[in-house]
């Protein structure tokens, strides 16, 4: 038996060796001659009418605004959801601005520096306005308006009535009523942005390079905006010095510079600086709820009832619109649990502040941190160990498939043995034990859980009911055997990091038996590839995977009738293994005998078949509700009482993501994720002054965990593989950033439980952890 | 105004006239056409950027090339020829130590630096002087494997 290579195999990635040798090539490393560079003059104001817009003298032809390119369209996302008021975002400012860092101008010039110093020597007069920038204070009825023919500062109000929550808020013996906070943060990969645009005259098209997580998309959506034929639009995301969803939305900047692309004659680039990306690429989050949540005496949750206000800032982006964020907590926030009472009322609320759009999570990290408070203190109420209250009103396994209050179907797993073994991992009972007696240093010491389900691998009816209007229901894949026997897998899905290169080809090994260095897997160019959607939400293994998979079945079907055909038997007695398609008597034939025969010596083929050995497939999971992956993780921390540090002392994850194609990509994704999770929990936040100016624009002001900070992860895995995609997969990729902000509160409120002190509010600062428990002391 | 410098990259000699305001992380992939020094934050933060100056870690994007001139500079590029490095692009490779890989650079930059003044780091020293690097993919769990396997090796290699 030869050692396994497809799926299950912990295979070092493919992609390492160009990053660790320094050829990486991500869009600012590209050097194509003659391309200049670009500087944006954006807003430093949050909210007024632009008067004028002056350049000094000489800057004509290296100087533009929306008067030099009135025909781009604005960006005008509009969900099919009854209500929504769309805005229009007009790629560079126009009449109005409405947040600090919106693209009013564009210089051009041969070095960023210069560009950058012409920026700098333009003049914007504004007419200022008062700034909106606390979403409850947006919609009071003085409030002004950030777009003049909406009625209020709302992009919608939705609401869910399930059950009967009046006649569970009548007669439950125990009411939580709580407000949670998730303040406004973002991604932040380590590469920002960046865009390179020429007219390719030879192609007679736009060659568009972004640092993008779905080229397909942005294809479509710049021939959308822009007056071009898509067929004349070829987009690359070469590498992407990672994504976080911060590149899953079509931005401003990469209209204008494909605009610019079009107009002059020679290439362009833009380049984002940090401040730029704090003050312009998406925010995430952002979320107030208000919360009342009833419980029996038992711990036995009967209802929740929420309201939840999401502040999107001031426009709503292509292709998904900021509802999505608040469309998913109003279902996310029930969790895992098993009650049948639910009201939801939610507030996608404008601003003043930069769009906010997808992080790894979206939505979820704040209904994890609601839900899971909510079960903590349900369990301080009634006086017993939160991880029972936990167990009791977890979904049971009996009850699989599992439709939520909200619609959700759970399609399988065992939730509480996740928690079982999340409370063996950290060891619950030597963490009750070492509370017993006081650390020698005087800290407090407190354990908490958080549990989550990460819906993934969504297919076309389930995008069809969130009203969206790119519908991203499958992914696509062209399996190209070559004359030599080594083969082409061109996926419309696009990889920065998630190690798509080396999982895809093991799917290829997998169903051909064809060795991964014979695998070129080529992603992120939208003239290579057939159309696909991109990475996010969890969905690019199954999805990918799944057409990586039917693309081999239908080329191995044809190369069994080849082998068969040389081989003098029948195409199911032939199997493949170790790069070779074996007959029923020993003899066999090689893939490159094969790859010879299809396309070079014809004559080689059965009688009457065509050449080539190539097949085009498509993919979506059998369910169109996703497959859900599901996890908990436990945090033990250390709060210092006098300054509200809080440390991490240990942590554990299980997490049951059906069948892992590569176990080592898969814990890499959860360490990760967790990290970014860390990060939201204790560090990451963009505040904003009352005039809207941002608060947090460098690595001084916007921490980031680093390796001091975050602690050894450790591990567990369940696996009930779906019956609903390839080998039985699930997403994944984005869950480990789902519950440390709860898990972490949870354990703070655990080391703080004398004084009653409770976090709800991220992140969790030292200043905000001692403001709780002096507050929790005055009460006393 | 510009000044005349010659800074030696990676063995190379690379002369040129630079502005005042032109970082030596600029220098290195406009002029020394090295790109894979990457600029993170270019506010001396996040580390992406690290090169080694005389030996010494530095932060190309906060240093001014024109007050280099003379001095050696190894980037990342590099570090394949140098024993430690060598071992630490395998041990990244081997561990799993890198994700989209834009940090990598500084890191092995870095790592390289760490393995150099420790002989058998900690778990808690490998994380104390991995601080001035962000990654955000990683979680740093197998960017400190990474760092323990090549000291390891390192140490193998001089008992045989």
């Amino acid at each position: 038996m030869s050692k396994n290579l497809g799926v299950g195999a912990s295979l070092l990635r493919k992609e390492d060796k160009r990053h660790l040798a320094g050829r990486g090539e991500f869009t600012s490393d590209l050097d194509i001659p003659g391309t200049w560079e670009v500087a944006f003059v954006r807003s430093p104001i949050a909210h007024g009418k632009i008067l004028e817009i002056e350049a000094p003298a000489g800057f004509s032809g290296h100087f533009f605004t929306h008067d030099d390119f009135p025909d781009i369209k604005p960006i005008r996302s509009i969900p099919e959801t009854p209500g929504f008021r769309p805005s229009s975002y007009h790629c560079f400012a126009k009449d109005k601005v409405r947040f600090v860092g919106e693209v009013v101008a564009v210089c051009v010039a041969p070095t960023r520096g210069e560009a950058e110093d012409m920026a700098q020597a333009c003049f914007v007069e504004y007419e200022e306005l008062p700034a909106v920038v606390d979403s409850l204070q947006a919609l009071e009825p003085d409030t002004v308006l950030l777009h003049d023919d909406w009625e209020k500062n709302s992009f919608i109000e939705t609401s869910l009535d399930v059950g009967d929550i009046d006649a569970v808020s009548a007669s439950a013996p125990i009411v939580i009523e709580r407000e949670f906070r998730m303040n406004r943060h973002s991604g932040v990969p380590m590469e920002g942005r960046a865009v390179l645009t020429y007219w390719d005259h030879r192609l007679d098209e736009l060659v568009v390079y972004s640092s993008t997580q779905f080229p397909h998309q942005i294809r479509a959506g710049l021939a959308q905006h822009l007056d071009i034929q898509e067929r004349q639009m070829h987009v690359i995301a070469p590498d992407v010095g990672g994504g976080f969803g911060i590149k899953n939305i079509l931005y401003p900047e990469e209209i204008i510079l494909s605009a610019l692309g079009m107009k002059l004659d020679h290439p362009v680039r833009w380049v984002e600086d940090r401040r730029e990306h704090f003050v312009s690429a998406i925010h995430a989050r952002e979320h107030l709820h208000r919360i009342k949540a009833y419980a029996d005496r038992e711990g036995r949750i009967l209802g929740v009832d929420a309201d939840v206000y999401v502040d999107a800032g001031a426009y709503s982006h292509w292709p998904n619109s900021p509802f999505m964020e608040t469309g998913m907590v109003m279902k996310n926030i029930p969790g895992p649990y098993d009650f049948r009472n639910y009201r939801a009322r939610s507030h996608t609320v404008a601003t003043n502040k930069p769009p906010i759009g997808p992080y790894r999570g979206v939505s979820r990290p704040a209904a994890c941190f609601t839900i899971e408070r909510i079960i903590d203190e349900i369990a301080h109420a009634v006086g017993k160990e939160p991880f029972e209250v936990r167990m009791m009103n977890m979904v049971k396994k009996d009850q699989m498939p599992y439709r939520t209050v909200t619609d959700l179907l759970y399609d399988g797993g065992d939730y509480g043995e996740c928690v079982r073994q999340t409370k063996e991992l950290i060891d619950l009972e030597a963490v009750r034990e070492r509370q017993k007696a006081p650390e020698a240093d005087g800290r407090l010491i407190g354990v908490g859980f958080a549990s989550f389900t990460e819906q993934t691998a969504h297919g076309c009816g389930e995008w069809v009911t969130r009203g969206v209007h790119v519908i991203p229901g499958f992914e696509s894949c062209t399996a190209r055997l070559m004359t030599d026997g080594s083969l082409h897998l061109l996926v419309g899905i696009q990889s920065h990091g998630q190690g798509l290169e080396t999982s895809l080809a093991q799917v290829a090994n997998q169903e051909l038996g064809i060795d991964p260095d014979r695998v070129s897997v080529r992603h992120g160019d939208t003239s290579i590839s057939p159309f696909g959607m991109g990475t996010f939400a969890s969905r690019s293994m199954v999805m990918a995977g799944g057409a990586v998979a039917r693309a081999c079945r239908t080329i191995k079907a044809k190369m069994a009738e080849i082998a068969a055909h040389m081989l003098q038997c029948k195409p199911d007695q032939v199997s493949f293994s170790d790069g070779a398609l074996h007959g029923p008597t020993g003899a066999s034939v090689t893939l490159e005998q094969i790859g010879h025969a299809g396309y070079l010596r014809q004559d080689g083929l059965p009688s009457g078949m065509d050449p080539m050995i190539e097949a085009v497939e498509t993919y979506e999971p059998n369910i169109a509700t996703g497959v859900f992956c599901y996890s908990t993780q436990a945090a033990v921390v250390a709060v210092t009482p006098e300054t509200g540090a809080v440390e991490i002392i240990d942590y554990a994850v299980v997490e049951d993501a059906g069948t892992l194609v590569n176990p080592m990509i898969v814990d890499g994704q959860i360490h990760g994720g967790v990290a970014q999770g860390i990060g939201t929990a204790l560090f990451e936040e963009i505040p904003y002054s009352d005039e809207g100016q941002p608060l947090a624009t460098t690595f001084a002001d916007y921490i980031m965990p680093g390796a001091a900070e975050v602690p050894h992860i450790k591990i567990g895995h369940m696996c009930t593989p779906t019956e609903h995609t390839e080998y039985g997969m699930k997403g994944m990729g984005e869950g480990g950033a789902i519950s440390p902000p709860a898990a972490i509160a949870n354990a703070i409120r655990d080391a703080l439980s004398q004084t009653g002190a409770e976090l709800n509010e991220t992140p969790m600062t030292p200043r905000r952890v001692k403001a709780a428990i002096d507050a929790a002391q005055s009460k006393v | 105004m510009k000044k005349f410098i010659t800074i030696n990259v990676n063995g190379q000699d690379v002369e040129c006239a630079v502005e005042g305001r032109t970082t030596l992380g600029d220098f290195i992939r406009n002029e020394a056409k090295l790109t894979g020094t990457h600029l993170g934050c270019e506010h001396g933060v996040c580390g992406a950027c690290t090169v080694l100056v005389d030996g010494r870690p530095m932060r190309s994007c906060i240093t001014f090339a024109a007050s280099l001139d003379g001095a050696h500079v190894t980037t990342t590029e590099k570090l394949g020829q140098d024993r430690i490095g060598a071992v630490l692009r395998e041990a990244f490779h081997e561990a799993h130590g890198l994700q989209c890989g834009f940090c990598t650079p500084g890191m092995l930059v870095t790592c390289r630096d760490i393995l150099a003044r420790h002989k058998n780091p900690s778990e808690e020293t490998i994380r104390y002087e991995l601080s001035g690097n962000i990654c955000r993919c990683t979680g740093y769990m197998n960017i400190v494997a990474a760092v323990k396997l090549a000291a390891q090796r390192l140490n193998s290699d001089e008992v045989k």
